[in-house]
């Protein structure tokens, strides 16, 4: 393997010297482009109380392409599919060199707070959110309690 | 073929209709094809090179004009479908606005970065690592105005707006954002909206999106900005020949796509370009590759539907693949003895080898009724009273109305191939009768011609289908599916008379052609095309 590009260096110094709130970003002790991503349920959602665990891979020609991310935790969203797959623009078309594996993280917290289920990933989820909120947020947090709430 | 004599497309109709105007109406008419053709279409077909030059005539003129860089000439050009006096009207008008809209410059230089996560980031915004050698302005640090995303991102120079094609920032040490490293500010750059990054980074970045086929629209890398990135940057920055090649491949084929007056061959490997100054769903047959297309939309040639309606029946096709895979089959039964007959030719209009019974293939119907007065075959009866019936007796109906376009639009295709089958037959029996001395080959080229023609009104009958599918009913459609059935009937009469040549009457023959290529034309004035 190649070594460890500068970028990639300082910016996981960082995230261990100055974690986001909420967010937890650790690498993997064998792979350092492998991360082990924890976060919390924003408050006021209907994810509060949870702890989502989540994997995120910077591939070989990181920053030029985005980051990989996926939910590992089952979760209730929109723009979160059943395999833990998640439909934001910052990952896809509007991702830029300029962005961090922190702004990623903190537009996944963002997007626990506010879903959208306009620019859905997740079909059946994303109608429900849409026809019927109160029903959808149900599910949410019910899904939160049963696989993002440890015992 | 040059491109500058393709820029004048025949003016010379006037000089004819002077010389002829003495003469009768309908010699007139015969040598003015735009009047008398409801399919003439004026094209060329060009070669890349001729393009490229066709493209560098606009740019050049666009440079000298307002006096800009080629580089810039071309996007306002790529933007503005390269109407040269639209650019210039603009620029003249408001420069400041065009540079803007053709994202050459940012909305607002200083506020041209909203915060991508705001608010959540704004109290984030810290910058890379502090060990490195970084010397940090304060001002930039201490920073709470809305430049605020790349600061938090570590771009710490400050935010000289420069000219597009680059300006020199400051000699100051600073990081680069995407690379984390610490340089000289000599090694940076950034366009118009002032975010600087360092050249390694830009040209590292110029390969990432040239090998995803971007080209004209690569823009600038910090988030939220979109200011594109000029050619002579990417081009000044890139290095490497295979990437130069393929910058100026993609961004090629982007000026093209731009122009209206150009459509690349869909022919296979072709590398031909067809131009015309008329921007409408006629046909184009390439000079180079001999495919056949509609110059509009790049499709098969498919008059008399529309560019629009031709998708929508193609993808309902391959929608209902399943639903209309039954109908394929090349057997029936005779409607009158029920033996099992094959199709072999393409010609609808059947004579049982066993009892004899003249029958058409599609409705099974007595081929008698089909001959003169009201073909009815061609037509759909829409249930009158359908409005009232049951959701699914609806269904049913819809379902039925559209199997019986399908049908008729597979029918006449496979009797496109059916009818090859029967030339290539033919050719051989001709070729024998040559070489037994029984006449020449120029003897029987009319049937070869009398071929052509067939396939070419069966073509257009193909095509009437999905028209008449997606028609309203009333009398617009009365008519199409009367002059639809017309062309029906003349089109099987001349298949049939084909198929038996060696024994029919050649002045038969010719009347038959000539009714029929009536029957097409006729049609196609009336309804094509629709969408000027
Ligand atoms: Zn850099
Ligand atoms: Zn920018
Ligand atoms: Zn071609
Ligand atoms: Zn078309
Ligand atoms: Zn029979
Ligand atoms: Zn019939």
């Amino acid at each position: 393997m190649s070594s460890l590009p500068r970028r990639i260096i300082k910016e996981t110094q960082r995230l261990m010297q100055e974690p986001v709130p909420g967010i937890n970003a650790i690498p993997d002790e064998n792979n350092a482009r492998y991360f082990h991503v924890i976060v919390t349920g924003p408050n006021d959602s209907p994810f509060e109380g949870g702890v989502f665990k989540l994997e995120l891979f910077l591939p070989e020609d990181y920053p030029m392409s985005a980051p990989k991310v996926r939910f590992i935790t089952k979760i209730y969203h929109p723009n979160i599919d059943r395999l833990g797959r998640i439909c934001l623009d910052v990952l896809k078309d509007k991702w830029s060199p300029a962005l961090q594996i922190r702004t990623i993280l903190l537009s996944i917290q963002a997007l626990l707070s506010a879903p959208n289920p306009d620019d859905p990933l997740a079909n059946d989820v994303a109608e429900l959110w849409k026809v019927n909120e109160a029903e959808a947020i149900k599910n949410a947090r019910e899904w939160t309690q049963k696989y993002a709430v440890e015992d | 073929m040059s491109a500058d004599s393709d820029m004048e497309y025949s003016d010379n109709d006037c000089e004819y209709d002077d010389y002829y105007n003495s003469g009768e109406d309908c010699d007139v008419e015969r040598l003015d094809p735009k009047k008398t053709d409801p399919e003439y279409f004026e094209f060329v077909c060009l070669t890349v090179e001729e393009v490229e030059k066709l493209l560098n005539e606009s740019v050049e003129k666009l440079n000298t004009i307002l006096e800009i860089t080629p580089s810039l000439a071309k996007v306002l050009l790529l933007e503005h479908q390269w109407d040269n006096q639209v650019v210039v009207d603009k620029y003249r008008k408001d420069a400041n606005a065009l540079l803007i809209t053709a994202r050459i410059k940012p909305p607002n230089p200083l506020l041209s970065i909203p915060d991508p996560l705001a608010p959540s980031t704004s109290k984030d915004a810290v910058v890379f690592g502090t060990s490195s050698s970084v010397s940090r302005s304060s001002s930039c640090s201490n920073d709470d105005s809305p430049r605020n995303a790349l600061i938090s991102l570590g771009i710490c120079n400050t935010y000289n707006t420069v000219a597009p094609g680059g300006g020199i920032i400051s000699q100051r040490c600073q990081m680069c954002p995407v690379c984390a490293s610490s340089q000289m500010g000599d090694k940076f750059f950034s366009l118009s909206c002032g975010h600087a990054f360092c050249k390694d980074c830009w040209s590292t970045f110029f390969d990432t999106q040239i090998f995803q086929g971007i080209s004209t629209q690569i823009g600038c890398m910090a988030p939220m900005c979109n200011v594109r990135v000029p050619e002579d940057l990417v081009l000044t920055l890139v290095t490497r020949p295979v990437m130069r090649d393929k910058y100026q491949q993609f961004a090629f084929k982007d000026y093209v796509k731009s122009h209206p007056q150009l459509r690349f061959c869909p022919g296979p490997n072709c590398q031909i370009i067809v131009r015309s100054p008329e921007v409408c769903a006629k046909r184009v047959i390439c000079t180079s590759c001999h495919t056949s297309f509609c110059f509009k939309c790049g499709m098969d040639y498919h008059a008399p539907t529309d560019c629009v309606v031709i998708k929508k029946w193609l993808t309902k096709c391959a929608d209902d693949s399943e639903t209309a895979n039954y109908i394929s089959a090349n057997t029936k039964d005779c409607p009158k003895c029920h033996i099992c007959i094959e199709k072999n030719g393409g010609c609808n209009h059947m004579l049982c080898f066993n009892c004899k019974h003249d029958f058409c293939w599609m409705c099974l119907g007595d081929w008698k009724t089909h001959g003169s007065e009201y073909y009815e075959c061609s037509r759909y009866k829409d249930n009158p009273n359908i409005a009232n019936e049951s959701v699914h007796v609806q269904a049913r109906e819809a379902l039925k109305k559209y199997l019986h376009y399908y049908e008729r639009w597979e029918n006449h295709s496979k009797s496109l191939q059916l009818e090859q089958q029967t030339i290539d037959r033919l050719r051989d029996r001709i070729n024998e009768k040559v070489m037994k001395g029984r006449g020449t080959w120029i003897d029987w080229q009319y049937l070869f011609n009398a071929a052509a023609l067939l396939a070419k009104c069966r073509y257009t009958l193909q095509y009437t289908y999905p028209y008449a599918y997606f028609m309203e009913s009333g009398s617009r459609k009365d008519l199409f599916e009367y002059q639809q059935a017309q062309l029906e009937a003349e089109i099987e009469n001349l298949s049939w008379k084909i198929e038996r040549a060696e024994t029919t009457d050649l002045g038969d023959l010719e009347n038959q052609m000539d009714i029929a290529e009536k029957r097409r034309t006729t049609l196609l004035k009336d309804f094509f095309p629709v969408d000027f």
